[in-house]
């Protein structure tokens, strides 16, 4: 058997400011990565650095079809995720900083940035574990009935930890407002998808648990929000789902290591770039040059602010270093 | 004005250690609607009785019969928990905890501290500990210090039905997440229980006075401790029992008032020497009581092997009455 992406209705943006709408964040999520990226080298981020150049159109579809009142649960590769969910670039940056104006106090760092009262509810680091706690979260959305779904992001990477299947198993089980969202970028680090993933891949996997389960082009920012409206308001009704989002990661794994000429060819790498999700979306809608060339410039600015806000913002007062412990 | 509904009087029963557990949870759900069980086979009851009947009076959405999947049903817990709710895993064997122990240890006990103290973890997790009797290796450990070490986890360990009442009353207020580590011989012991009153604190307990020397013990090596203690005090040494509700937080001025009135200390655990509790514990004498002391603190627990099957070997592992009378006699016998 073979996995049919599903084929709706060619998807098109609504409007040309709904398509600059999505254009902006995605150019935000971009331009805010590359320069977390060179404030790393420059050793304003410390440990290491995670980026999702190249996979923008996943973050920014599924949250814009997400309500306000609706949460997200993400992953070492986090920051379009936040982004997207309207976290202020200017405290997420400072959290990578390490800064005290960082929406987790520099205590998290990008590993382990959160933002609450954004629906964030944070990026964690051990993968697959984020996912059961969405499930959790789903779960008291059902007993409380709020109508709110709970999206859990994770990667090609996770499709082969356990608690994946024993979330989906739960998710199904008891109907829950849950969907999960596989971003599969194709490489777990070096390792490709096909060398970790036996079967039919992880939507085929997920409809062996009763949940739907759909393939999406990951670079069509458009097709992945139609997918995820489409199968929020399943979520909302008690029928979670799965979708897997065929993308690429344009750079390394993490800090230093090359995008390409160890586990994966310049040829592979440049085909995906032929497909840069902003330039699908700005052909797909007809953006202008000029409105491109405009918003691309707003989301330098904004990315440059950024960096600048979390220079300016102090280090943690070393008081801080036992508070919230415990209560 | 408002009019404060009257306050049930408390109400006294003799009931099991499990029974116990049972009443906390039935009287802390009857007035919190935020209290949800996860378990396995809670439903029924199974395995101790301690969720019997619950599912009767709250509902299945609340008394939530769970898959074997340790690891979803402790991140499922702990997302309920950040989203406001008060959920209770329940883990009815110890071996079965270390299948969740990365979402409760790298999810649960951090999320407070990496979030800058923007998300809450109410989470309380029910768990089995000690020997049951035969159940072998993987059915029979000890756990209370290898979590007691992790920062933000508190780790209850009763020794009564009365405190197991207490231990889940408190658990089901705190703001963090709370380990209630129940040793497995005591499901059954029964005591008084008065019902209905919730602790602020849970404090240290001189469960027995005496002046020759203090046994700083929980769980279980509280009921070994006083055996030993009657048996010594018919040789005219009077031992001092301190029972300690929780490994974490730890009581350690009861501990050093303690250890400083008897000046000679056993420490009573289950765990192997050098790197458990008995270890902890008696870093907390030292450093309580390290100028008041007549004596070296003393360690006593279990030896170092798995648990073994067969009930000869078995009762072997883990310290008994005898042993501690010896022990305490060697720590006077000492420093006399």
């Amino acid at each position: 058997m073979t996995i049919e992406p599903i084929e709706p209705v060619v998807p098109t943006a609504r409007t040309e400011p709904d398509a600059a709408h999505l254009y902006r964040q995605m150019a935000l999520i971009r331009r805010f990565e590359q320069v977390a990226y060179r404030a790393y080298e420059e050793g304003d981020v410390y440990g290491t650095v995670h980026v999702s150049i190249g996979q923008e159109a996943v973050s920014v579809g599924v949250i814009d079809a997400l309500r306000a009142t609706d949460t997200v649960l993400s992953h070492h590769r986090g920051h379009g995720h936040a982004l997207a969910k309207g976290v202020d670039p200017n405290r997420l940056m400072a959290e990578l900083c390490g800064r005290a104006d960082g929406v987790s106090r520099g205590k998290g760092g990008s590993m382990h940035a959160t933002d609450v009262a954004h629906g964030f509810l944070g990026t964690l680091a051990v993968v697959g574990a984020s996912i059961p706690l969405a499930v959790g979260y789903a779960l008291a959305q059902q007993l409380t009935g709020t109508g709110d779904v709970c999206v859990a992001f994770f990667g090609d990477g996770a499709a082969n930890q356990g608690v994946l299947y024993e979330s989906m198993n739960l998710a199904a089980l008891w109907h829950l407002p849950v969907i999960f969202v596989c971003e599969n970028n194709s490489y777990a680090i070096t390792t490709a998808a096909g060398d970790s993933t036996a079967g039919e891949g992880i939507a085929a996997r997920a409809r062996a648990f009763g949940l739907d389960g759909v393939l999406v082009d990951g670079q069509d920012v458009l097709a992945v929000r139609e997918t995820t409206e489409r199968m929020a308001e399943a979520a909302r009704a008690g029928r979670p789902g799965l979708i897997e989002c065929s993308t690429y990661r344009f750079m390394g794994h993490s800090r230093g290591d090359p995008s390409h000429g160890v586990y994966r060819t310049k040829a592979e790498l440049e085909e995906w770039k032929n497909r840069d999700p902003l330039e699908v979306l700005a052909t797909a809608a007809g953006l202008s040059g000029e409105r491109v060339a405009e918003l691309q410039a707003e989301a330098q600015r904004a990315a440059a602010d950024a960096l600048a806000f979390a220079r300016s913002s102090p280090l943690p007062d070393e008081s801080s270093l036992m508070e919230d412990v415990r209560a | 004005m408002t009019i404060s509904p009257p306050k049930a009087p408390p109400v006294t029963a003799v009931m099991s250690f499990a029974e116990a557990l049972c009443a906390a949870q039935e009287d802390a759900m009857a007035v919190d609607e935020s209290i949800v069980l996860l378990g396995q086979d809670i439903r029924a009851g199974f395995p101790f009785g301690a969720t019997k009947d619950l599912v009767e009076r709250f509902g299945t959405d609340r008394v939530r019969n769970t898959p074997i999947s340790e690891a979803a049903t402790m991140g499922c817990g702990i997302g309920l928990a950040m989203a406001g709710m008060r959920p209770v895993v329940e883990v009815d064997f110890s071996g079965f905890l270390y299948l969740g122990l990365d979402q409760l240890i790298n999810n649960g006990a951090k999320l407070r501290y990496m979030s800058g103290g923007q998300v809450r973890v109410p989470l309380v997790v029910r768990v089995g500990q000690g020997p049951l009797g035969s159940f072998g290796a993987q059915h029979t450990q000890t756990q209370q210090a290898l979590l007691a070490a992790v920062p933000g986890l508190s780790v209850l360990t009763p020794a009564t039905a009365q405190d197991a009442y207490a231990a889940m009353r408190w658990a089901l207020t705190a703001e963090d997440p709370v380990v209630i580590a129940e040793d497995m011989r005591l499901y059954k012991t029964k005591g008084e229980v008065v019902r209905g009153e919730v602790p602020d604190a849970l404090r240290a307990a001189v469960v027995r006075p005496g002046d020759t020397a203090t046994i700083v013990t929980y769980g279980h090596g509280v009921t070994t401790a006083l055996a030993a203690a009657a048996s010594l005090a018919r040789e005219s040494i009077e031992v001092e029992v301190l029972s300690l509700p929780a490994l974490s937080p730890i009581d350690a001025e009861a501990i050093a008032d303690s250890a400083r009135r008897t000046t000679r200390v056993l420490c009573l655990t289950d765990d192997p020497p050098y790197f458990g509790a008995g270890a902890g514990l008696a870093s907390v004498v030292r450093a309580g009581a390290y100028d008041a002391l007549r004596a070296p603190v003393l360690e006593l627990g279990s030896r170092p092997v798995p648990a073994p099957y067969t009930p000869s070997l078995e009762s072997l592992v883990f310290p008994s009455d005898e042993a501690v009378a010896e022990a305490i006699k060697h720590l006077v016998g000492w420093s006399d």
